[in-house]
């Protein structure tokens, strides 16, 4: 247990870190677009880290740093895509809320609600391989009352496909209150769909994990879907520049008591790991980032000439 | 209508299904999805006969969630499948773009030219008498936004070509066919009426001068172009000799062979089924001018669906719908 959190810790770590040189990236202006962070989240990320593999798909959210880094794809070019470098990932035509890793099949999109229906595609995909690969679309407490989850739901659970959704409940659509606009949960509707559905502290990485790992198993044995709810809080506004007037002053203070990280370093610490062994972890992350943004910083932007590549192969002869 | 019957003289649709069949055969990664395209094979029978030439699963009877089996084409695409999508009407497009114009048209770019979308979205435009929401055409909508290539075939032998061009393509192509084409069997047309039974595919991206003429050039495409040859045909009694040009895609649109055309009768007509303001006939005068400048037009008219729904009564849609005899008469007064 105490090894299994310390290595949560370790990742919560390097996903904060990573949140934090994106907010670097937003003061200095190199990020010149939208930014959501998943800083308060990150136990969620931990938690699903390691349980996929390369030939299971994820398809995340505008918040998607976590998940990114979760399912494994390398953090420089990720990195280097949100600073909108032409090293990165996407060769920075996507940024941050479309990063795309192919050969982990990682994938996102900024539209919220438009995960799941691709999910649900490589969980087809998967059915139709004759493979035991799963696939987990990732939505918010706001997603979940599109009628794109209730659409791909349904079709998981009436053919019975391997797809894990996974609900990051913040209770937070930008300002409005989740829970006061739905008429129920996310896991009290997973019977409607023959999915089965499990509710965990989304604060408690091993939690997370336990719960995830659960629904993977359960799809990779070819029983369907799952909804995975994670509970959680976002400790800063949708994205950087939201002024967030929608929470009290109070309410945002007292966000720290959620925060999943010293969490896990009390738990910890309480278990008989040292605060110096601890604070270890925490530099190893920065010092990673540190580099990394370093290596991001030294590549160049794009070449504006590129910008009409890649809209089709063959060319629309349209006018330039 | 053709001087000697065609070989075969089946529907649109059934060259169509024979398209999608051949392709399916000679490619495993060829998925269908969609409402009644398996048990049924299509409402207007283009899919008949796949799902049991195939299987339930690779011809997949989708629930009406349109917003999901469409979704599902971006994952099977980055799953490296290859899935044609049959969004019934494409009137219904409304519940689903999202997953077409954020996702299928976008992918390529976003990921920086490294996930590729070959994905078809199949599906039936045109009036047949439906009305408002089930007669609209909506290619300027598709070809509005970027990321991908939009077919609307004339013929039955461009129906069956360019389905299998589409199937071929590793762009997204939205394909659209017409209603009132589609039930139509090939002795019904006066061009493209003989289908070979084997493989082929039209090229996208190419016009095809379907008539010959030296003094005003039609560009249409789709059911337009069976009017345009029925006018032009009408007007050659009556000493005017029309060039009638099938665009047959919109994007890429052939500018170069519609130019070449009006530089020689310096006279352009455009009809299009699809709504007129801000769409393929604005975009195609505008590049024709462009190409040619100003002097190299002496008359430009277009016809369209002048920014009204279709109506229900036979009567009103006749009256916003382009025919042959609105064509006619607009050549008419270019001509003179």
């Amino acid at each position: 247990m105490s090894n299994q959190l310390h290595e949560h810790l370790a990742t919560m770590l390097r996903i904060r870190a990573f949140e934090e040189a994106c907010l670097e990236g937003v003061a200095s202006g190199e990020i010149h677009g939208e930014l959501h962070t998943a800083i308060g989240q990150e136990a969620i990320g931990a938690g699903m880290a390691g349980v996929l593999r390369d030939d299971d798909a994820l398809v995340s959210t505008h918040r998607n740093h976590a998940h990114a880094l979760a399912k494994g794809v390398p953090l420089v070019p990720m990195l280097a895509e949100i600073f909108e470098r032409a090293t990165g990932l996407c060769g920075g035509y996507g940024g941050h809320m479309h990063l795309f890793d192919r050969d982990r099949l990682f994938s996102t999109t900024g539209i919220v609600g438009a995960t799941l229906p691709v999910a649900l595609g490589h969980a087809y995909a998967m059915v139709l391989d004759g493979s035991d690969a799963v696939a987990v679309g990732v939505t918010g407490d706001g997603g979940v009352n599109t009628g794109g989850f209730h659409e791909s739901l349904n079709l998981a659970g009436a053919l019975a496909l391997p797809l894990v959704v996974l609900v990051e409940n913040n209770d937070l659509a930008i300002s409005v209150v989740s829970s006061e606009v739905s008429a129920a949960g996310s896991v009290e509707r997973a019977p409607a769909y023959a999915a089965r559905g499990q509710r965990v502290d989304g604060t408690d990485p091993v939690a997370v994990e336990a719960a995830f790992r659960a629904a993977v198993d359960h799809a990779r044995a070819g029983g369907g879907p799952s909804i995975v709810e994670a509970t959680c809080h976002r400790f800063r506004g949708h994205y950087e520049g939201d002024p967030d007037l929608y929470r009290s002053a109070e309410e945002k203070d007292a966000l720290t008591a959620h925060d999943p990280i010293a969490r896990a370093r009390r738990l910890l610490l309480a278990d008989g790991a040292t605060e110096a062994e601890l604070d270890e972890l925490a530099t190893r992350a920065r010092t990673e980032l540190e580099q990394a943004l370093a290596e991001v910083r030294a590549a160049p932007a794009p070449d504006p000439a590129g910008a009409h590549d890649h809209v089709t192969l063959l060319p629309t002869g349209g006018p330039r | 209508m053709t001087t000697s019957a065609p070989t075969r003289n089946l529907n649109v649709s059934s060259y169509i299904a024979e398209a999608i069949r051949l392709e399916m055969e000679a490619d495993d990664a060829i998925v269908v999805l969609g409402e009644d395209v398996g048990r049924q094979g299509g409402v207007f029978g283009s899919t008949r006969g796949l799902q049991k030439r195939f299987g339930d699963r690779r011809v997949l009877d989708t629930p009406i969630s349109e917003m999901a089996f469409t979704g599902m084409g971006v994952g099977l695409a980055m799953s490296g499948y290859r899935p044609m999508i049959e969004i019934m009407f494409v009137d219904f497009i409304g519940v689903c773009l999202e997953q077409v114009y954020n996702a299928i048209a976008k992918n390529r770019y976003m990921s920086g030219g490294n996930v590729a979308m070959p994905v078809v979205i199949k599906t039936a435009g045109g009036c047949i008498g439906s009305a408002a929401q089930h007669s609209q055409c909506l290619w300027g909508t598709f070809a509005h936004l970027p990321g991908m290539h939009v077919v609307a075939p004339s013929s039955p032998y461009d129906a069956k070509g360019l389905m299998a061009a589409a199937l071929q393509s590793d762009d997204p192509v939205v394909y659209i066919e017409h209603k009132a084409l589609l039930l139509s069997k090939s002795a019904d047309f006066a061009h493209g009426a003989e289908v070979p039974k084997e493989r082929y595919t039209v090229p996208i991206g190419e016009a095809a001068t379907v008539r010959d003429g030296g003094d005003v050039t039609i560009a249409t495409l789709s059911a337009n172009v069976r009017d345009a040859l029925r006018a032009a045909e009408e007007l050659s009694t009556e000493g005017i000799d029309v060039e009638v040009i099938d665009l047959r895609s919109v994007v890429p649109l052939d500018t170069a062979t519609v130019a070449a055309s009006v530089a020689r009768t310096r006279r352009l007509l455009v009809v299009d089924e699809d709504y007129l303001s801000f769409g393929l006939s604005g975009e195609l005068i505008t590049r024709v001018l462009e190409t040619l400048g100003p002097s190299g037009i002496e008359v430009v008219r277009r016809l369209g669906v002048a920014d009204v729904p279709i109506p229900a009564a036979r009567s009103l849609e006749e009256a916003v719908v382009p025919g042959a005899t609105a064509i006619a008469e607009a050549v008419r007064a270019m001509a003179s």
